[in-house]
């Protein structure tokens, strides 16, 4: 059941119905059941692993709320993240460690008669284990109390809304307003409406189409010239940006309208200056959850060991800073997909990352400009802006290849390929134009004010002609074929 | 200012932009251009008091879109076809009439089947006696505007042959539509008035006709209660193939007798022969689209009987002494080689339109119907 489909929208409309007739238990209920049946229109079978995922974290967490010594928490919290972690692995790692592991033994003269599972990846394991690992792991810091209640947390690992595309939610944050009385009001309402339609628009209007260019320039077998790269790459940075941000747009909406708010999760990153204001500005979510439970736990251990160390000219710092930020990255780019491909751009961006940070050296820290709330885009800033967008989009252009070869082929036809022509201008610029630039200019406007909701605040006329033209632009030009959303497969 | 009259000025405000964007989405997409509601297209049609539209003498309209790029030009007979001068000695001549099947804009005039069927005839034709073939199909016409049209138009181009093309798809629903046509022209005792609901559904389908935007929406709307496995009803075009067909279809197949009994007095009142050429449904011929179909009919808890228009066609047109060219078992054969039918619309291929020339001229060759002038 994907948000654009009609499915979701009759599901919907009777959830919504129901629960705000329903008192507080009886509303957390009805999300837990709703959340339930979303989950298993995919496939009833993986239910089971979401409902032994939350028994088994919720237990961790009463285990730890109950023990004092050091050893039996440690052994609460191994046991945790190993149920989880070897559930992630094995749905999702199993066949390519086993492919992997096959092709290194083959190096050594080795070809033992291995076996590869037809294992289906259950939608959003990615995003539920995250998230309850993140639970255990706050308890068993002590950084949050665990809750008494399993409907509780059930309904927070299940909360349909960000169940299988995220955001990846902390239980501080979600929890406690599962616990709470709720009404949703006519604020969060107008707002939620607002980020429902937004989303659709960004999915089936921006997302959708510009699929379709995508697909052409990186067609497997295909010899695209390097102006067709460009522009297709370009094109699939706006669609894996709408198709995700919307998803999201979609997500607090229909959360808002329930009176639970989740946090914002894109917060315009095509306008960013470096690689680290990237990462706080797209997917921030995850980008937190790598910072809280990898790269920050990586950086001590590795300070442990590199404490005043000093090679190729170096110290520890930068030592332990690429270290943990390098492997951080890596182990980001695989969890988003089981292939080679995520992790070279793993890879990549956690070069970009050390690159920048060394670089820009104390100018960076002179140009920081405050907390993310308060970050706007300025128009002097354009020329690195579109620096940073060049190298993210080389970024793109690694996740989404099909295979190394096709990275190699494509990164080749850039610079001995480019041949421009009208045609590639036609079949890719036009509709990249087209589909990708009224987003554009909307963003543009919001980010001027570093406001995120900036059209539901302009004058009546303009918002509601903005309205208009997203609901027209959705009807005639929105692909209504359901296309699932690119991050499930994450 | 009250909340009552705030929420009423917010409506009002909303309701206006929407109705401008409205009228500018659907100015941009007529000047887009490619597809049949735009300005350039209709062009080529002008209002007629009997048949609600003809084709308009000496109209011309280029209809471009990702799958062909045709002129379409219109005689000064009114007919997309080359200028038809006067009747030649030895000239035998043959309307074919029918509907966008017939008229086939998708394709140039020279690669329509009528075109081919003149050269194949032409070609075995002994000299000095030569074929003129006339297309005299008109898109969205159903047979009671065929019969119409033939009798104020083409039947003063004094034709031997008449051929009338019968799309077992929509025929019967649109001659159940048309029905008044024949009594307005001939029996104008019978009253005809349809009721309020049949009002309305008849203003909204030409409202949806005529605008771009309408036409969209309504195909997203289709696409998605598709999905949802709803379909509030059977698409117009596959309700003669029903198993348990809606009552207007006996009706429009009782029309489409009643037409061909009045077709068949008029061209022999002229000497001349009629033919009915029943045309079949794409999906009649192709096997992925008939899945589909099935499937979406399925979801309505009815059955898609593949044939059953053509059978319900043959046995409404049964004992009137009027030859039936069935052409749907040759173009199935046909398709097993290459398509007969485009993928993007349910019309003939180029390839489709020459296997439908080799079927007409096989039959009327074969059934002596061209006067023995053939080698």
């Amino acid at each position: 059941m994907v948000f654009n489909s009609l499915h979701f929208v009759a599901f919907f409309f009777v959830v919504y119905g129901v629960y705000r007739l329903l008192p507080h238990k009886g509303q957390n209920w009805l999300l837990l059941v709703g959340s339930y049946y979303f989950y298993a229109s995919w496939d009833w079978r993986f239910l089971g692993l979401l409902v032994a995922s939350t028994i088994v974290d919720y237990s961790s967490g009463r285990l730890l709320n109950r023990f004092n010594d050091h050893r039996r928490r440690t052994l609460v919290l191994i046991a945790s993240l190993t149920f989880n972690l070897a559930m992630l692995g094995f749905f999702k790692y199993f066949n390519f460690f086993a492919d992997n592991l096959q092709v290194v033994l083959a190096v050594i003269g080795w070809r033992p008669d291995m076996f590869t599972l037809k294992v289906l990846l259950p939608i959003g394991i990615s995003f539920y284990t995250f998230i309850t690992m993140s639970y255990v792991i706050d308890v068993y810091r002590r950084q949050i109390d665990p809750t008494r209640s399993l409907l509780d947390f059930a309904v927070f690992v299940a909360y349909f809304p960000h169940l299988v595309a995220g955001p990846i939610l902390r239980a501080s944050v979600l929890l406690p307003q599962i616990a709470s009385p709720r009404s949703a009001s006519a604020a969060q309402v107008a707002e939620g409406l607002w980020l429902i339609l937004w989303g659709y628009f960004k999915k089936m209007f921006v997302a959708d189409n510009l699929a379709q260019v995508v697909n052409q320039v990186f067609a497997s077998g295909g010899l695209p010239s390097g102006l067709a790269i460009v522009l297709g790459t370009v094109a699939f940075a706006f669609q894996i940006y709408g198709d995700f941000s919307g998803y999201t747009d979609i997500a607090r909406g229909t959360s808002k309208l329930l009176g639970i708010e989740l946090n914002v999760n894109f917060r315009f990153p095509y306008f960013v200056r470096t690689p680290q204001e990237f990462w706080a500005h797209w997917h921030i979510s995850l980008s937190d959850w790598l910072r809280d439970y990898l790269f920050l736990p990586i950086s001590y251990a590795l300070s442990r060991r590199l404490d005043g160390v000093r090679w190729l000219g170096q110290g520890d710092e930068f030592w332990i800073y690429s270290g943990a930020t390098i492997i951080t990255m890596l182990l980001g780019g695989l969890w988003h997909g089981a292939a080679w491909t995520f992790v070279l751009w793993g890879a990549y961006q956690g070069l970009l990352l050390v690159i920048f940070r060394y670089a820009a050296g104390d100018r960076r820290k002179r140009r920081r400009r405050g907390s993310l709330t308060q970050w706007t885009f300025q128009w002097k800033d354009l020329p690195a802006v579109l620096l940073m967008f060049s190298l993210t989009c080389y970024g793109w252009l690694i996740f989404r290849a099909e295979s190394w070869s096709q990275i190699v082929l494509l990164t080749g036809r850039l610079f001995t390929s480019f041949s421009p022509s009208w045609e590639v201008l036609a079949n890719v610029g036009l509709p990249l134009l087209v589909y990708a630039g009224p987003l554009l200019v909307i963003h543009v406007a919001e980010a001027r004010r570093g406001d995120l909701n900036a059209v539901p605040a302009w004058p009546r006329l303009a918002r509601y002609a903005v309205y208009g033209a997203i609901v027209y632009a959705i009807v005639l030009f929105g692909d209504f074929e359901g296309s699932e959303f690119i991050y499930f497969q994450f | 200012m009250g909340i009552r009259t705030v929420v009423q000025s917010k409506a009002a405000l909303l309701c206006a932009v929407m109705v401008i964007q409205f009228g500018l989405f659907e100015t941009g997409l007529r000047l887009k251009g490619g597809t049949e509601a735009a300005p350039e297209f209709q062009r080529l049609f002008t209002p007629d008091s009997t048949l609600g539209y003809r084709l308009k003498a000496g109209a011309s309209a280029r209809l471009k879109t990702a799958d062909f790029d045709t002129r379409i030009t219109i005689n000064a007979a009114g007919v997309r076809d080359r200028e038809v001068g006067p009747k030649a000695p030895g000239e035998r001549r043959i309307v074919v009439l029918g509907d966008s099947l017939v008229m086939a804009v998708q394709v140039p005039v020279e690669e329509t089947f009528t075109a081919r069927l003149e050269r194949l005839l032409n070609g075995s034709a002994r000299p000095p006696s030569t074929y003129r073939v006339i297309n005299a199909g008109v898109q969205g016409y159903g047979p009671v505007e065929e019969y119409l049209f033939h009798r104020d138009v083409t039947s003063a181009l004094r034709p031997d042959i008449v051929i009338l093309g019968l799309y077992a798809g929509n025929d019967a629903v649109e001659a159940a539509n048309a029905g008044f046509r024949l009594r307005g022209g001939e029996n104008r005792g019978e009253p005809d008035r349809p009721g309020a609901l049949d009002r309305f559904t008849q203003w909204r389908r030409r409202m949806i006709r005529r605008s771009l935007v309408l036409q969209v929406a309504r195909l997203r709307i289709t696409t998605l209660f598709d999905r949802f496995g709803w379909r509030p009803e059977i698409d117009p075009p596959l309700r003669t193939y029903l198993h348990d067909a809606p009552p207007g279809i006996d009706t429009g197949l009782a029309v489409t007798r009643d037409v061909v009994s009045r077709l068949a007095a008029l061209t022999s009142s002229q000497d001349a022969r009629l033919v009915l050429l029943l045309l079949p449904a794409r999906f009649q011929v192709d096997d992925e689209d008939y899945a589909r179909l099935k499937a979406i009919v399925a979801r309505s808890g009815q059955t898609l009987e593949r044939d059953r228009a053509t059978e319900r066609f043959k046995a409404a047109l049964a004992g009137l002494d009027v030859p039936v060219l069935d052409a749907l078992p040759p173009l199935r054969e046909a398709s097993r080689q290459s398509r007969v039918f485009m993928e993007s619309t349910a019309h003939f291929t180029p390839y489709g339109h020459e296997v439908m020339a080799r079927i007409v001229a096989g039959f009327l060759l074969d059934s002596g119907m061209t006067g023995g002038q053939d080698r």
